[in-house]
C-alpha cells in the first residue's frame, strides 16, 4: 500500500524554518552542505513514533505539537549570582565552569583556567574558524536517528572540550546551559568532549533554568564522546529544567583500548526528557559504567535509552539506572546491549529498579541483549515496587515524622546509584539536589 | 502509667476479633510481662501500642500518662515516650546506622521540644551506650541492620531504645533468637534502663528471658485477654504446666 506521509504541524515547521534559521547558522560552506543533508534526512525520518521500535514508549511525533522558535538572538542578561542560585547545590562545586545561555556561549560568566591540560571553545567559533570543523557535527553511525538529524541542522553552539593527553584535571569542567529566554523556544547544544590517551577528567553538563524563565521549551543536546586509549572519563549530566518543555539528549561515545568511562545522569523536572546514551567500544580491554536517577512526578516523562555496542572482545560494562515516579509519571528504561560475534569475553550486567509511589505512575523496561558471541558474561534485571510500608513504621515507630521516613527510604534507594560517582563534591551536591526534590523543593533552587 | 481498658482489636480487612476485652495497668518503675502461646495476640497488642496500620480498634482505649494516644500516629506516640523493640527488627539497605539513630533521636528531641544534638554531640550521646552492648561504631556506619546476626539485631534495636530514651518500653520477643551470650548482654541493656520513670512491658513466650528481666508482675494471655496475673513465680509455674489450662478455659 502506498501512503502519502502527512507530516504534522511540528515537523512542516521545523522542516521550514530551517530555510530561514540556517542563515543565521555558524559554519562554512561545508558545514551548510551537513545540515542540509541533515534535514533531509529529517524529511524523510519524520519525528519518530512508537511505531519506530526505539521509540516505543515515547512517542515524540505525537508529544511534538508545534516546533518552537529560535530564542532571541539577544540572549537575556544573566548575572553570575543568577547563574549561582540556578545552579543550587552545584554552585558549591569546584570547576572549570563555562556556561551558555539558551545555548549560546556566554564568555562573561565563564572562567576557564587555560593550564594546557584542558581547552573549552565555543563551537560556534570552531564552526566559523575551522577547516577541520565538520567533524564536530559528524554522527553517520547514527544516520537513522531524526533527533540527532535535527540536532546536526540546527546546532548553534555548544562546547568543544579537550583534554590534553596524560593530563589529570584537578577539577571537573562543568557545562551549565541555562535556560533564560521569558518566550518559549527552541535550541540546539551540540557539545564535543576529546580525552587524549591516559588523561583523567570529569566533564559535567548541567541544564538549569532561570526563575523568569518561559515554562515551555524545547532543547536539542547532543555530545560527543572521544576517550582516548587507557583515559578515564567522568561524564555527569543533570537535567534540571523544571519546567514543560522537552528535553531531548544524545551522548555518542566512542571508547579507545583500555579507557575507562562512568557515565552519570539525574534527571528531575522535565516534562519530556529523552536521554539517549550510546558506547561504542572500539578498542579492547575498555569499561563503562553508565548510572543514573530519574525522578519524575506530575505528568512528567522521562526515558532512558541506551545502546552499548561491544564491537571488540575483553570489555565490561555495567548500568544501573534507579526511578523514583510519583502521581501520573511515566519512566522509560530501555536498554540493548550488543555483543559482536568477535566480541569474546564480554563481561556486562544491567539493571534497572523504580520505586512507585502511585497507582497511576507508570514504568516500561526494555531490556535487550544481542549476544552473537559465544563466550561472553551478560545479565538484565529490572524491578518496580512500592515502598515497603514496614520499613516506613519502623522509622514512624523511632518518632521520624512519616513524609521524612519516606524522603529518607526513597533516598537510600537512589543511593546506591548515586554511590557510582565517585567525585565527593559532586555526589554530595548531587545527593543534595534528590533531597530536595523529594522534600518538593526546586532542586536547585528557582521556583519549580 | 498504662492503662488498657477492655481493649478490642480486629484486623482492619478481616471481621476476626484478636484481642477481646483486653485489661492491664503498668504503672511507672514496674516492668510487667506478658507469656502466652502462639497466637494469642501478644504481638498484637505490641503493634497496637506502636500504632502500626492495619488494626481497627472497635472498642475500649488505651491511656498512657492520662491521655489516649489510640488517636496519635506512630511517631506521635514515639515522642510521647513509647518504644516497641520489634521481634523481627527491619533492614534498611542504604541508610547508614547512625543516620538513622541520629534522624530518630532528633526527630524525637524536636518534639519534645529540646534542641538538636550536632554531629560531635550525638557521637559521644551514641558511643558509651553503644559499647555497653558490645556493638563497634563501624558496625553502625553499615546500613541498619544489613548482613545483622539475629544478636546484633537484637541489642542494635536496645540501643535504639537506650537512645531514644523512652518512658514506655515494649519489648516483643526479645528473646528469640538470642544464644545465651547475646540474652545477657540485651537482658543488661534492660535492666540497666529500669528506673521510676519508666514503665516496661515485656512479651515473651519463655520463661527464659524473665530469669535475666525478673518482672514485678506476669501476665498469662490467652485468645486474646488476660486470663490470669500473679508475681514472678507465676512465670516458673507457667513453664511446668504450660497453658493448656487457660486455653480449655477461654474455650
Amino acid at each position: 500500500m502506498n501512503v502519502a506521509v502527512l507530516k504534522t504541524k511540528a515537523e512542516q515547521a521545523l522542516s521550514e524554518s530551517f530555510a530561514s534559521a540556517a542563515a543565521a547558522l555558524p559554519g562554512s560552506a561545508e558545514i551548510r552542505r551537513l545540515r542540509l543533508d541533515a534535514m533531509s534526512r529529517f524529511g524523510a525520518l519524520g519525528l519518530p513514533t512508537r511505531r519506530v521500535e526505539a521509540w516505543k514508549y515515547t512517542d515524540l511525533r505525537n508529544a511534538l505539537k508545534d516546533a518552537l522558535p529560535a530564542p532571541p538572538t539577544k540572549a537575556p542578561k544573566a548575572r553570575p549570582a543568577d547563574v549561582e542560585a540556578a545552579l543550587g547545590p552545584l554552585a558549591a562545586v569546584e570547576a572549570h565552569r563555562v556556561v551558555f545561555i539558551d545555548g549560546q556561549y556566554a564568555p562573561d560568566l565563564s572562567a576557564l583556567v587555560a593550564d594546557g591540560t584542558v581547552t573549552v571553545a565555543s563551537l560556534a567559533t570552531l564552526l566559523d574558524s575551522d577547516a577541520s570543523a565538520a567533524e564536530l557535527l559528524d554522527a553517520s553511525a547514527h544516520d537513522d536517528d531524526a533527533v540527532l538529524a535535527l540536532n546536526i541542522a540546527y546546532a548553534g553552539d555548544g562546547a568543544v572540550v579537550d583534554i590534553a593527553p596524560l593530563a589529570d584535571l584537578d577539577r571537573p569542567v562543568l557545562l551549565v546551559f541555562v535556560r533564560a529566554a521569558e518566550e518559549p523556544s527552541f535550541a540546539a547544544v551540540r557539545n564535543v568532549v576529546r580525552v587524549g590517551e591516559g588523561a583523567l577528567a570529569t566533564v559535567v553538563e548541567a541544564h538549569v533554568t532561570l526563575p523568569k524563565a518561559a515554562k515551555d521549551f524545547q532543547l536539542n543536546t547532543a555530545t560527543k564522546v572521544i576517550v582516548g586509549k587507557g583515559a578515564k572519563l567522568a561524564h555527569l549530566k543533570c537535567t534540571l529544567e523544571a519546567g514543560g518543555g522537552t528535553h531531548l539528549s544524545n551522548w555518542l561515545t566512542e571508547l579507545g583500548p583500555d579507557a575507562d568511562y562512568r557515565g552519570f545522569q539525574l534527571t528531575a523536572g522535565t516534562l519530556l526528557a529523552r536521554n539517549q546514551i550510546a558506547v561504542t567500544f572500539a578498542g579492547e580491554g575498555a569499561a563503562i559504567d553508565l548510572s543514573g536517577a530519574f525522578l519524575g512526578r506530575g505528568a512528567e516523562h522521562i526515558d532512558t535509552t541506551l545502546v552499548v555496542d561491544h564491537a571488540v572482545p575483553q570489555c565490561t560494562s555495567r548500568e544501573l539506572f534507579k526511578g523514583v515516579l510519583e502521581d501520573r509519571a511515566r519512566g522509560v528504561f530501555q536498554g540493548k546491549v550488543i555483543v559482536r560475534p568477535d566480541a569474546q569475553k564480554t563481561d556486562g550486567k544491567q539493571m534497572a529498579q523504580v520505586l512507585m509511589l502511585s497507582p497511576d505512575c507508570e514504568f516500561d523496561s526494555k531490556p535487550e541483549l544481542e549476544i552473537y558471541a559465544d563466550d561472553v558474561v551478560c545479565g538484565h534485571g529490572s524491578t518496580s515496587a512500592d515502598l515497603d510500608e514496614d520499613l516506613v513504621f519502623y522509622c514512624r515507630s523511632r518518632g521520624i515524622p512519616e513524609p521524612e521516613a519516606r524522603a529518607l527510604l526513597i533516598e537510600s534507594f537512589i543511593g546506591e546509584a548515586l554511590e557510582k560517582v565517585e567525585h565527593d563534591a559532586l555526589r554530595s551536591a548531587l545527593a543534595e539536589l534528590a533531597h530536595n526534590w523529594l522534600r518538593h523543593a526546586a532542586p536547585a533552587g528557582g521556583d519549580a | 502509667m498504662l492503662e488498657i481498658k477492655d481493649l478490642h482489636v480486629k484486623l482492619a480487612d478481616e471481621d476476626r476479633e484478636i484481642l477481646k476485652g483486653l485489661d492491664l495497668t503498668i504503672p511507672k518503675g514496674e516492668v510487667h510481662a506478658i507469656m502466652g502461646p502462639n497466637g494469642s495476640g501478644k504481638s498484637t497488642l505490641a503493634y497496637v501500642l506502636a500504632g502500626r496500620e492495619g488494626y481497627e480498634v472497635t472498642a475500649g482505649d488505651i491511656l498512657w500518662d492520662g491521655e489516649s494516644i489510640l488517636a496519635m500516629e506512630p511517631e506521635e506516640r514515639a515522642a510521647k515516650g513509647v518504644f516497641l523493640a520489634f521481634q523481627y527488627p527491619m533492614e534498611i539497605p542504604g541508610v547508614a546506622g547512625l543516620t538513622f539513630l541520629r534522624t530518630a533521636v532528633n526527630a524525637v528531641r524536636k518534639a519534645r521540644g529540646l534542641p538538636e544534638l550536632s554531629t560531635p554531640d550525638f557521637m559521644k550521646f551514641v558511643k558509651g551506650k553503644a559499647e555497653r552492648l558490645n556493638i563497634d561504631i563501624d558496625m553502625l556506619k553499615r546500613p541498619v541492620n544489613v548482613g545483622f546476626s539475629g544478636g546484633e539485631k537484637k541489642r542494635a534495636e536496645i540501643l535504639q531504645m537506650e537512645v531514644l530514651e523512652p518512658t514506655l518500653c515494649v519489648l516483643d520477643e526479645t528473646d528469640s533468637g538470642l544464644d545465651i551470650d547475646a540474652l545477657r548482654i540485651v537482658s543488661d541493656g534492660v535492666n540497666a534502663m529500669r528506673s521510676r520513670d519508666r514503665a516496661m512491658l515485656v512479651i515473651t513466650h519463655y520463661q527464659r528471658l524473665l530469669n535475666h528481666i525478673v518482672p514485678d508482675r506476669v501476665h498469662v494471655m490467652v485468645d486474646g485477654k488476660i486470663r490470669k496475673s500473679g508475681d514472678a513465680s507465676l512465670a516458673h509455674e507457667l513453664e511446668k504446666s504450660g497453658y493448656a489450662e487457660y486455653q480449655a478455659k477461654a474455650a
